[in-house]
Parts: structure tokens; C-alpha cells; sequence
């Protein structure tokens, strides 16, 4: 059973406008109308808010710590009013500290909604792009920043299509089984450092870390580099955590699943996911057996249970009280001596 | 399970050198080793993830050490980190 160490979880509390903007301007088409003096104000709630409520007057309950989003409401509603009652009305708004605000819909700030920005240091975006789609994809993206991460020590591969985490001591041979998967044409993740995130319910998706991506230690050979090795094919930067497999020498003490039909799970950050544990025998092919996993894996997903199926079959016979069940499976060789 | 918190003290931080060395002392021992820092938690005996850390001089790691042999270990390896990796 592996454990996720309370240490190993963390939470991201804020990020600072600039990040923001930096990872948002082309994805957002996000166009900046003020200066870059309030890009240190931080924004630590994944939800947005369109401040309609508050620009008429109403600001008790305004979550104003929300990126607040300007639809095509809250602009007309402004453009109704004369100059000073506008002013007025978005004096209310930037007397708190909220962390930025985005025009939708390609509607363009009024100069003096940019004086008040660029005065208060608040910074002022604007995109083409729709309000509802915006807030989408701006929830899309803070939901990821907050998202819960844990670190786990481990080798993650992509097995045809399915994201195999390998986990076990230090020494087993995880990073080596990774390799040899490497060579018959599966996919690195990462090695040694894997950080899980949640996305929605029910996924964690894997990534190696920013330093270390697709480097490897192999003990005897020390670090390699297996994009510059074996190439683009060998790699792919995340994968959705499918499968655990946890590595460990043979005792007599464990005990391993023979039938299948019980599958274990193990939670990470409340997301159950399936787990394996393999014993290391000598003149046991690990690598097979991983590709074995994902194939298994892939069936059952595709609704074939082999070892629901063999269930079935061996109750049938039993109710059937066929003698023939320790017959031979051919009934007749006719003719055939290959 | 001992813990230690240590703080790196050298000018260059964790670099190579002394992640190497970090590593080949823990090998030595049975006990599991752990270090973690900013949300971090890598097995100390291996060596890309001490380097992950990138831990500078200031920053402070904990130690977790659990085993037959945690004691020893823990002497060991905080000693080493607290004194400097012998560089000082």
C-alpha cells in the first residue's frame, strides 16, 4: 500500500495578476488597457464574479476577491449613465481590492474606466471573446491553478493509451522498467519526482516537474536524457493516472490477487484509482506483465472482465453437473497430427 | 520515524555535488529517507529528486527518516546538510 505523506500535498493559496496575464493573453485574447502597476495583486478564488449588483449600488456580499468579468450587461448598464454617475458607480466597485477585471465580448473600456484603473492600479483586460465561453475558460484555468497537487516518487509511463504510475522502494528497478517500456515503444511521462493534480472529480493527471521532465537516472549509468535519446516518440509531457503498479521483491509474507475478480483501489487525494501489486521473481518479464496490465485494463473498460467471464463459465458447468468439464477441450482430433 | 528540519547554509545551494553525496550516504542505510519542501516530497536516495528540490541557500527541508537504522541516519545526513556538505 503506498501512502501520499501529508508533506507531499500542497494547494496553491494565490497567484499574482502577471502570472495570469502571462498565461491567459493568448489563450484569452487578452488585451491590456491599463499599466502593468497593479500586476502584483493576487487572485485566490478560482470562481469569477460579474459585478452587475455592485455597479448599481448594492456591495454588500460583492465578491470582490473574484476576477470580476464585464458582460454585455454591466456595459450597457454603464453606458446609460451620464459620465459623473459612471464614475461614481465604478469609484464603488475600485474601492475594493479586487485582483483584475476583463471586458467580454470585444466591448472596449471608456477612457475614463481606463484613468480610474490606471490610478487605482488595478489591471484592465478586455477579449473578443463571448462572456459565457470566457467564464468558462477562465474557471477552466484558475480550477487547475487551485487545484489540490500531490508529489509521489515514481516512474509514470503512458502503456498503449493507458497511464501506468510505477511506485516501489528506492532500488527496485522502476526507472528500469521504464526504459525497457521506452524500447518497445511506450511513451515517459516522468521519473523519479511525478506530480498528480485533480481535475474535476474522479482524474488526476500526472506531469514530471519542470526541472527534471524527461531526464532519467539509471544506477550504474547515471543521468540520461531520453527526449535527446530515443526522441520525440518516447515522450509525452501528462497522461491521466489509470493504473498503480506497485514494484516489490517476492516474500513469502504477501499475499497477491490470483483471480482478479476483487480489484483493489488506492485514494489519492480522494480519487480511487486501481492498483496492482507485482512481486519481482527472477525470470519474471515486468515489462510484459506492464503491457499485460494496460491490455487488461483497456478490456475491462471496453466491458470485457476476463475473470467475471471464467466466473460465469465455471458456474454454469457446476449447474449444468456436466461431467464434460475435465474433458478435453477438442472433442475430436480428425486427422489433424500438426 | 524521525524528523529533522535543516536549513542549507552554503552559498550555491543543494547542487550536485552534495545531492550526490546526500544520495550515497542514504544508500547506505536500510531506513526509508524522505525530504520535503514547498509541497515537494522526494525519496532522498534518489538523486534526480534531491536535485528537483533546487533548494538555495536559506531554504529550510525536512527530514523524515523511518527504519531499523533511522537513528544513525538521521545523524549522519542533518549533520551533513547542517555542516555545509563539508564546503564551508
Amino acid at each position: 500500500m503506498i501512502i501520499i505523506d501529508k508533506n507531499a500535498i500542497s494547494r496553491t493559496a494565490s497567484i499574482d495578476v502577471k502570472f495570469f496575464y502571462n498565461n491567459a493573453k493568448s489563450r484569452f485574447k487578452l488585451t491590456l488597457h491599463s499599466d502593468e502597476t497593479g500586476f502584483s495583486r493576487e487572485i485566490k478564488d478560482q470562481n469569477v464574479h460579474r459585478p452587475g449588483l455592485a455597479l448599481a449600488g448594492f456591495v454588500e456580499l460583492f465578491s470582490y476577491e473574484r476576477v470580476q468579468i464585464f458582460g454585455n450587461t454591466e456595459i450597457t448598464y454603464l453606458k446609460n449613465l451620464s459620465v459623473e454617475k459612471r464614475l461614481k458607480s465604478l469609484h464603488k466597485i475600485f474601492e475594493f481590492n479586487i485582483p483584475c477585471i476583463i471586458l467580454t465580448d470585444g466591448n472596449q473600456p471608456f477612457p475614463e474606466m481606463v484613468d480610474l484603473a490606471i490610478k487605482q492600479h488595478v489591471p484592465l483586460f478586455s477579449s473578443p471573446l463571448l462572456t459565457t465561453k470566457l467564464t468558462y475558460l477562465i474557471s477552466d484555468f484558475l480550477d487547475d491553478q487551485f487545484a489540490p497537487r500531490a508529489s509521489i516518487h515514481g516512474s509514470f509511463v503512458d502503456v498503449y493509451g493507458v497511464g501506468i504510475l510505477f511506485i516501489g522502494k528506492s532500488g527496485v528497478g522502476k526507472s528500469e522498467v521504464a526504459l525497457d517500456l521506452i524500447e518497445r515503444g511506450h511513451r515517459l511521462v516522468g521519473d523519479d519526482v511525478i506530480i498528480l493534480t485533480k481535475k474535476g472529480e474522479g482524474i488526476l493527471i500526472g506531469a514530471g516537474t519542470s526541472l527534471v521532465k524527461h531526464f532519467m537516472e539509471i544506477r550504474g549509468l547515471g543521468i540520461l536524457d531520453i527526449q535527446k535519446m530515443f526522441g520525440v516518440r518516447a515522450i509525452r509531457q501528462q497522461k491521466r493516472l489509470e493504473v498503480i503498479c506497485e514494484l516489490e521483491v517476492w516474500s513469502d509474507g504477501s499475499t497477491y490477487t490470483r483471480t482478479g475478480l476483487d480489484e483493489t483501489l488506492e485514494k489519492i487525494l480522494d480519487v480511487e484509482i486501481p492498483y496492482v501489486k507485482l512481486p519481482i521473481i527472477p525470470g519474471k518479464n515486468i515489462t510484459v506483465i506492464s503491457e499485460v496490465i494496460a491490455l487488461h485494463y483497456l478490456l475491462k473498460h471496453n466491458g470485457y472482465d476476463a475473470a467475471e467471464v471464467f466466473k460465469n463459465r465455471l458456474e454454469r458447468a457446476i449447474l449444468n453437473k456436466s461431467k464434460e468439464n475435465s474433458e478435453r477441450g477438442v472433442n475430436y482430433f480428425e486427422h489433424d497430427f500438426e | 520515524m524521525i524528523e529533522s528540519r535543516v536549513k542549507i547554509v552554503n552559498k550555491a545551494g543543494l547542487h550536485t555535488r552534495p545531492a550526490a553525496t546526500i544520495v550515497k550516504l542514504a544508500s547506505k542505510y536500510k531506513s526509508e529517507f524522505f525530504i520535503s519542501k514547498d509541497g515537494l516530497h522526494i525519496n532522498g536516495k534518489s538523486i534526480i529528486g534531491v536535485m528537483t528540490l533546487a533548494a538555495e541557500m536559506g531554504s529550510e527541508l525536512l527530514l523524515t527518516f523511518e527504519g531499523i537504522d533511522e537513528q544513525q541516519m538521521n545523524d549522519e545526513i542533518s549533520g551533513y546538510i547542517r555542516g555545509g556538505f563539508d564546503e564551508l
